[in-house]
């Protein structure tokens, strides 16, 4: 019979796919050798773009070819540029001249925009590629770079177009982050309101929560949209309550998805951003010298301008020396005219504080701010937040082991009232270590941050405050943060086990610094 | 009537309907050869879907004694000529005038995405002959109100009607069924074995709504229905989501009359031999060589094989038909339900149905017009429920009710009728295959098994309905099979290749 189907077999199949790999390889190898041959004679021509699109389009991830095609459009842009120059602008008579004639009116005015419309034309060219090139690869990072890089130079560039695409490729992949990071650009540049962006990241969140991308997203747009005044909570309360409510609500749907857990963790935060300026911590003067001791590390102080405002003078503070090697707590051997009947304030960049004079007939003034400060919260996020925590307390009766939920509701606890559900909120914590021992290390590194926290907390209502601080023998702790708090402090009491697992390593106080000096 | 049909078959088929097909379609792929006869003019049999037109031609035909398409009856709910206002409203003309725009289904069907059928027409590359349209909604009736049903995990997250606690338990549920019969299969389940699926979702403390949901819409269940039905149930639903759409099911564009035409396709691919409109009179067996003689058109033509739909051939063999689906077909110019499941004009809604005592039930597919099947404007709801007696309209009287009388669906078009089916074999039946008529079920799977076990009975070393090779594999007799034919390379390839060897020389490269 003539032409009878007989289909190959897989054997047969594998050469032939054999034999087309080998024949792509020689093609490739071929081309890349006459785009360099053509790159090293200076020929940066329409063959050089031809060539690096057959490649491109296979593979879009050569940072050369990329290069290659700039530089090419680069050419071509001077070229018209010369061009441009060397064009006579028509002279008033010559137009009167061509008016007479229709057609040759027409030549011209084609002539006189024919440059801008010929770059706009490599622009689009170029454009085109790219969206080709991320089709092959979504993730390419230089095909999303090519393209941004083309818009820059566009003066033309049509920025409304480009949220367009991003709408589309979400459709297709709602969790390609470089969609996203590349939505902000372009957002930004078409002056997208942050309302409109909000709606649409809600949208995403709807199809399918499981994204880090859009939770990230509305991280940034909130605090924009819903400012807070008091810049202890990431945005209003009313929007917190809403963005609460609605995390909590992936998070019940899909308890082992991280991503809706993460943002919760983010909206329960203070909001505090990570370029933020650091705050002092704890400060203490002396005639003969102070010790500060800042919230977050900062290598260098000297950046910061710190002065001393008393007794009707202004010191400038300028010889810090570290104490310890993160640059959260310094020292400065300047010695002061310190007088016990005039009232001290400290300046660190625009944030002053009022110091308190040492009690008793001890020479000297302090400060002294807990790392976990208490936070006011109106009627209706008090009432949100018990809410959550009840929420969870019943999905714990049903689930014990579920790891976000207990950690979740210690962070409630916490945020309602971190003092009052500190003992709780440990046991969460050493019930946590059992059912998540993977993360072990993480629970007793937080346990010890909290502990810490609170017993900082309470540091100033004791009665040897702040020459003394102590912690009980049977606190459980296995590591010491917030070390650089206890600066101002003469003397250190710690659970013996901790004491002697730090060994040489315990903070330095200021009786210490006394000594040394 | 002239024609040079050959006259030896190793099988003929007799009936166009959905198993007929397949087997048809079967055999066929495996190199028999295969006439394929249907008296009807049109692909399908009662498997088959119509133009408005035609199926009023259809219900008005007189019933034969041995039709399986039976109590047709059909009526238009407005006056032929009616315009009042500026909207334009639906009457027999207007409807009429698009005849052709309908596919109206005697057995609609929804299929699970990963369900038997799909996964056939996915394995014997069928699927390339027909499209789908994801199910927009599984729907439920609760408080007397059709609502949606959350089945993946984003209706969960969005969905108003559940608190959080509820979602966690509805979503821990149907995870702990996912991994029913797994290893890790929780110990609590075993004690459940023997006992019924309600007793073991009431054990796992949901709430009433969610019962609801499981109960209705996503296991499928009645209160009698035992725990491994139950679990086996909620696993097709939960195994067919996430693949297609929101929903784990999908509708054929154009209606359920495409598949058997999908399978003929494939049969006549491979070689199978088609005539419509070609009754078969009398078969006899000779039992000198064991051939079946069929008499058609004066014609005798000799088959190693019969496979027969029921009803066929004529019944004075003695083949006795009794109601067996009973279907009521609507046309509205209003879906039902409110506007939160009908967004952007409706589209494929599922709404199982429970008769007061839970005891009956039936089932309501709602079409738009993205489905292919109707015009931009107009529903249908397909009503299929399993026979009581001759008269489908009282059969479907107490679902009707429910569904119509408290809503405002405006029902332009209504109509009823009866799926019948053979009540017993025909003594000269015996060494022909019958397929079992349409049963009543949401998907293929049953019909999928009868032809799966004909086949097998006919054909028992043969692989049923292997893939079917994509044009590019076949190979023309004389080629050899491993070569790269540059032809085949995409065009810029090619291209490429012809620089290249023109650079090879110019640069004079060696390979």
């Amino acid at each position: 019979m003539h032409g009878r189907v007989k289909v190959r077999t897989t054997e047969e199949e594998r050469e032939r796919k054999k034999k087309e790999q080998a024949l792509k390889v020689r093609s490739y190898r071929a081309a890349m050798g006459r785009i360099q041959k053509k790159r090293e004679a200076g020929e940066l021509d329409n063959e050089m773009l031809s060539l690096t699109v057959q490649i491109l389009l296979r593979n879009p991830d050569v940072s050369t070819l990329w290069n290659i095609r700039r530089e090419c459009v680069l050419e071509k842009l001077s070229k018209l540029k010369e061009e441009e120059a060397t064009y006579e602008t028509p002279t008033d008579e010559k137009l009167e001249e061509e008016k007479q004639t229709g057609e040759e009116k027409d030549k011209a005015s084609e002539k006189k925009t024919l440059p801008e419309d010929k770059a706009h034309s490599y622009f689009t060219c170029e454009l085109d590629l790219t969206e080709q090139c991320l089709m092959v690869n979504p993730k390419s990072y230089n095909a999303w770079h090519h393209r941004s890089w083309i818009l820059e130079k566009n003066p033309r560039a049509d920025w409304q177009r480009e949220v367009h695409l991003c709408n589309k490729y979400l459709k297709f992949d709602e969790r390609n982050f470089h969609t996203w990071d590349y939505r902000r650009y372009v957002t930004e540049k078409a002056m997208v309101p942050a309302a409109q962006e909000l709606d649409f990241c809600t949208d995403k969140i709807k199809v399918n929560f499981s994204n880090y991308s859009s939770w990230h997203h509305r991280s940034l747009l909130l605090p924009g949209l819903y400012p807070n005044q008091q810049r202890d909570r990431p945005m209003s309360e009313e929007k917190l309550q809403k963005e609460l409510e609605m995390v909590l609500t992936a998070a019940f749907t899909d308890p082992n998805d991280s991503s809706a857990w993460f943002y919760q963790r983010w909206l329960l935060g203070s909001g505090a951003q990570l370029d933020r300026a650091p705050r002092i911590a704890a400060f203490r003067l002396e005639s003969h010298g102070a010790v500060l001791a800042l919230d977050k590390p900062y290598p260098d102080i000297k950046q910061l301008r710190t002065e001393l405002v008393g007794g009707e003078k202004t010191v400038l503070l300028n010889s810090w020396l570290p104490l310890d090697k993160l640059g959260t707590s310094w020292k400065c051997q300047q010695n002061f005219d310190y007088q016990r009947n005039s009232s001290y304030s400290l300046w660190l960049s625009d944030q002053i504080v009022n110091l308190s004079p040492m009690s008793g007939s001890e020479n000297g003034a302090h400060y002294f701010a807990p790392p976990h400060g208490t936070t006011t919260c109106s009627k209706d996020l008090l009432a949100e937040l018990q809410t959550q925590l009840q929420s969870c307390l019943d999905l714990l009766e049903f689930e014990p082991d579920s790891k976000w939920t207990l950690l979740t509701s210690a962070l409630l606890m916490r945020a309602i009232d971190f003092s009052a559900n500190h003992e709780t909120s440990l046991t969460n914590l050493a019930k946590l270590e059992k059912v998540d021992s993977l993360r072990q290390g993480y629970y007793k590194d937080l346990a010890a941050r909290w502990t810490l926290e609170s017993e900082l907390a309470r540091w100033p209502q004791s009665a040897g405050f702040p020459k003394t601080f102590d912690i009980a023998d049977k606190v459980l702790l296995e590591s010491l943060p917030y070390g650089q708090y206890l600066v101002i402090a003469d003397e250190i009491t710690l659970p013996s086990k901790l004491r002697e697992k730090l060994g040489d390593s315990l903070p330095k106080t200021f009786a210490d610094l006394k000594r040394l000096s | 009537m002239s024609d040079d049909l050959p006259e030896q078959f190793d099988l003929v088929v007799i009936g166009t309907g959905f198993t007929e097909s397949c087997i048809a379609a079967a055999a066929s792929r495996v190199g028999k050869s295969v006439l394929h006869l249907d008296s009807n003019e049109y692909y399908g049999d009662v498997w088959s879907s119509f133009s408005m037109d035609a199926l009023c031609a259809r219900f008005d035909q007189k019933t034969e004694p041995h039709s399986s398409l039976r109590n047709a009856k059909y009526t238009w709910h407005t006056t032929e000529s009616e315009s009042e206002g500026d909207a334009p409203t639906w009457n027999r003309d207007s409807v009429l005038a698009k005849s052709r725009r309908f596919s109206l289904d005697l057995c609609p069907r929804i299929l699970y995405a990963a369900g038997e059928l799909v996964q056939l027409l996915i394995k014997s590359n069928i699927c390339r002959y027909a499209e789908f349209r994801a199910v927009d909604h599984v729907c439920m009736r609760h408080n007397g109100e059709i609502v949606s049903v959350p089945c993946s995990r984003s209706d969960v997250f969005n969905t108003k009607t559940l608190t959080i606690v509820e979602k966690r338990l509805l979503m821990k549920f149907l995870t702990a069924c996912n991994d029913y019969g797994e290893d890790k299969c929780n110990e609590d389940s075993l004690e459940f074995r023997g006992r019924t699926f309600l007793e073991y979702l009431q054990a796992q403390r949901v709430t009433e709504k969610i019962s609801s949901c499981v109960m209705q819409a996503i296991a499928m269940c009645g209160p009698t229905t035992s725990f491994e039905e139950g679990m086996q149930r909620t696993q097709r639903f939960l195994g067919s989501l996430g693949r297609y759409g929101n929903t784990p099911f999908l509708f054929p564009m154009y209606g359920c009359g495409e598949l058997p035409q999908c399978f003929c396709r494939l049969c006549a691919v491979y070689g199978g031999i088609y005539c419509l409109k070609r009754p078969v009179d009398d078969i006899a067996l000779d039992s000198n060589s064991n051939e079946f003689l069929l008499s058609s058109a004066g014609k005798t033509l000799r088959a190693k094989n019969v496979v027969s739909a029921p009803g066929y051939p004529p019944v004075s063999k003695g083949i006795e038909l009794k109601p067996h689906i009973s279907r009521g077909l609507f046309i509205s110019s209003s879906p039902l339900g409110n506007e939160e499941l009908n967004k952007g004009g409706g589209g494929v809604n599922l709404l199982r149905l429970l008769d007061d005592a839970g005891a009956r039930e039936a089932f309501l597919i709602q079409l738009s017009h993205y489905t292919g099947a109707c015009p931009e404007g107009l529903y249908i709801f397909h009503l299929t429920t399993p026979a009581l007696s001759e008269d489908p309209a009282s059969d479907l009287a107490v679902f009707t009710s429910h569904l119509f009388d408290q809503s405002d669906a405006q029902i332009i078009f209504s109509s009823y009728f009866t799926i019948a089916a053979q009540s017993s074999k025909s003594p000269a039946a015996e060494h022909i295959y019958y397929t079992d008529p349409p049963t009543y079920e949401l998907d293929y799977d049953a019909a999928i098994a009868n032809a799966r076990d004909i086949f097998g009975k006919l054909f028992p070393e043969a692989d049923f309905l292997p893939r079917a090779p994509d044009p590019e594999e076949i190979v023309v007799d004389g080629e050899d099979p491993s070569a790269l034919n540059e032809h085949s390379l995409p065009e810029d390839l090619r291209a490429q290749l012809h620089d290249m060897q023109q650079a090879t020389q110019e640069m004079d490269i060696q390979d």
